[in-house]
């Protein structure tokens, strides 16, 4: 017998529609509810059974690995029992609506500010929110950014109209307890302190370099930050400044401000 | 490198070339699927590749370092962009929002094709990210071939289907898969990106003759061929492109050649990935396979 005839024998005839096993297929991947084997061909060594599980193995392998890349230091703080917990728990909670994988865990913080055990521990949470900020700065748009040239050029008399724009990858992001700085002690290998509640405010974005950095903001700065989003100019920033502390030298402390935007890369060009 | 060659006008065909076969116009070259963790020393070294392969979805961010280096590489290198989200065999309506994204990224980098799956991804609005078989009937080549004009269309140039690994068939198969990727690409007028390896890894798990799968696919459809790795568990293969082109798939690729000629051929890893220097020497040993099964390029 000729093999493509060899092959063509081994088809019962069935009706069964292409939407149909699609969907029978996908409830077999994503809960075990399905009928789909009874569609699949009994062939050779291996059974059906098992040649579905390879498939089955590969969907949650996929997201677990995912998951894994994307949060490597929330992983470290769960530890393995827990993450695989959180995994399994998500994987079915938020099956993936996207065409890259790059957006799977996206809504991983809110799972876990809302699932039993994680949600009792809401450190857990920010360090996941914080983890996802970091990809964010990492891939955002890119844009020039606004250099100290850039300023020098400017005639003095124009700067107090000056309005300054975020480079596309800044991030601020307020934390109700220490999750930075557990997620820094795990990233230096080090035992993190035990979570405490303190509000805390991150920027973080995209430097020159193209690496993504993160440091704290005092409130006075996040404050000016707060300002300049909403379109604030330049000399807006000031005269706040002047309200909030009218003995200090706000002229210097203003530059001192623009300056640090401007090395830190978080401004952008216009 | 060959892609320099003088065409013939008439034919379309390199003519300078000792092979005894023919060079097709399309021909690239021996290429590399291209990783992050090379991005530095494609740049940095001058090396023996003709041209690279991305991953489409790898790329549609809007900015940062990874896209930073693939503009960089892109300046120095040949590109074609592969995918493996289009899932042209789903029953979900096509996602144009993903086409729309893949349309910027090839205007970005100008590949000189763009090649995904024959296979379906996800359905009912669920994504498995794995490269699901279709059931070979009528009911799915009248769909996928309906899709396929709708993407070419769309994208304004032909697409390149890929075979896919597979561990299971449907008893609604009417038809063998190389029989239903022939005609899908008869019929919507794509063309094949045909994965030795794929081939390979599926004969094995459903016990057919690789070489059936070659003599069935028509000559002139044939544009790239992918090499891969894979782990072999005895009774069943997986294609976990995670090791380098196992013997039995060279051997393979060496009657792909005698059948398809010249075709752009790469080595695709994508699981322990090891150092450039060695990717780059199974690079070297398929075009050897190449020079002694079609002859030199000149």
């Amino acid at each position: 017998m000729k093999n493509d005839e060899k092959n063509k024998s081994k088809y019962s005839v069935s009706k069964l529609s292409l939407h149909s096993l699609q969907q029978q297929m996908m409830n077999y991947l994503t809960d075990d509810k399905s009928a789909v084997a009874q569609h699949v061909v009994e062939h050779g060594g291996i059974s059906r059974e098992a040649r579905l599980h390879i498939y089955k193995n590969a969907y949650q392998m996929r997201f677990k690995e995912t998951i894994d890349n994307d949060h490597q230091i929330l992983g470290m703080y769960l530890g393995d029992d827990l993450f695989d917990q959180m995994v399994s728990g998500y994987i079915k909670a938020y099956p993936s609506n996207n065409t890259s994988l790059r957006n799977f865990a996206d809504s991983l913080p809110t799972f876990l500010a809302n699932q039993i055990p994680f949600k009792d521990y809401p450190l857990i949470s920010e360090l996941a929110h914080f983890e996802r900020l970091l990809m964010v700065a990492f891939d955002a748009k890119d844009a020039n950014h606004f250099t100290r040239e850039h300023l020098l050029e400017m005639p003095h008399k124009h700067w107090p109209s000056l309005v300054f724009r975020f480079h596309p990858s800044v991030q601020i992001a307020m934390f109700n307890f220490n999750s930075v700085e557990t997620w820094q002690a795990l990233k230096q290998e080090q035992a993190p302190e035990p979570a405490k509640q303190a509000a805390n405010i991150w920027l973080l974005w995209r430097n020159n370099d193209r690496l993504t950095q993160f440091r704290s903001l005092s409130q006075q700065e996040h404050h000016l930050m707060t300002m300049m989003l909403n379109g604030h100019d330049f000399a807006s920033l000031c005269d706040n400044l002047l309200s909030q502390s009218p003995n200090e030298d706000i002229s210097q402390l203003a530059l001192n401000y623009l300056l640090s935007w401007i090395d830190d890369g978080i401004l952008a060009s216009h | 490198m060959a892609n320099n060659q003088p065409i013939d006008n008439m034919t379309g065909e390199r003519s300078l070339s000792l092979s005894n076969v023919p060079v097709p116009e399309h021909f690239l070259g021996f290429g590399l699927g291209l990783r992050t963790e090379h991005f530095q020393d494609v740049l940095n070294d001058k090396i023996n590749i003709d041209w690279f392969e991305v991953v489409s979805e790898n790329f549609m961010v809007d900015g940062g370092k990874p896209k930073h280096y693939l503009h960089s590489i892109r300046e120095l290198y040949p590109m074609v962009m592969h995918g493996v989200s289009l899932s042209i065999g789903s029953t979900d309506p096509l996602n144009f929002d993903y086409l729309r994204k893949l349309k910027v990224l090839t205007n970005e980098l100008q590949p000189e094709w763009i090649s995904d799956h024959l296979c379906w991804t996800g359905a009912h609005e669920k994504n498995s990210h794995d490269l699901l078989p279709l059931p070979y009937n009528d009911e799915a080549l009248n769909h996928v071939c309906q899709r396929v004009e709708q993407v070419q269309e769309f994208l304004g140039r032909p697409i390149l289907l890929e075979n896919v690994s597979s561990y299971l068939s449907y008893k609604n198969s009417t038809m063998t898969e190389w029989q239903f990727f022939n005609e899908v690409a008869r019929r919507s007028g794509c063309e094949i990106l045909l994965d030795i390896n794929n081939i390979y890894v599926s004969a094995r798990n459903h016990d057919f003759n690789p070489q059936d799968y070659l003599n069935g696919i028509a000559k002139d459809k044939v544009k790239q061929f992918h090499l891969a790795g894979h782990s072999d568990y005895g009774d069943y293969v997986i294609d976990t492109h995670d090791h380098p082109v196992a013997d039995p798939v060279w051997q393979l690729y060496e009657k792909a050649l005698q059948r398809f000629g010249w075709i752009s051929t790469m080595i695709e890893r994508d699981d322990n990935i090891p150092p450039l220097v060695e990717l780059l020497a199974e690079v070297d040993t398929a075009r050897n396979i190449a020079t002694k099964t079609l002859g030199s390029l000149g």
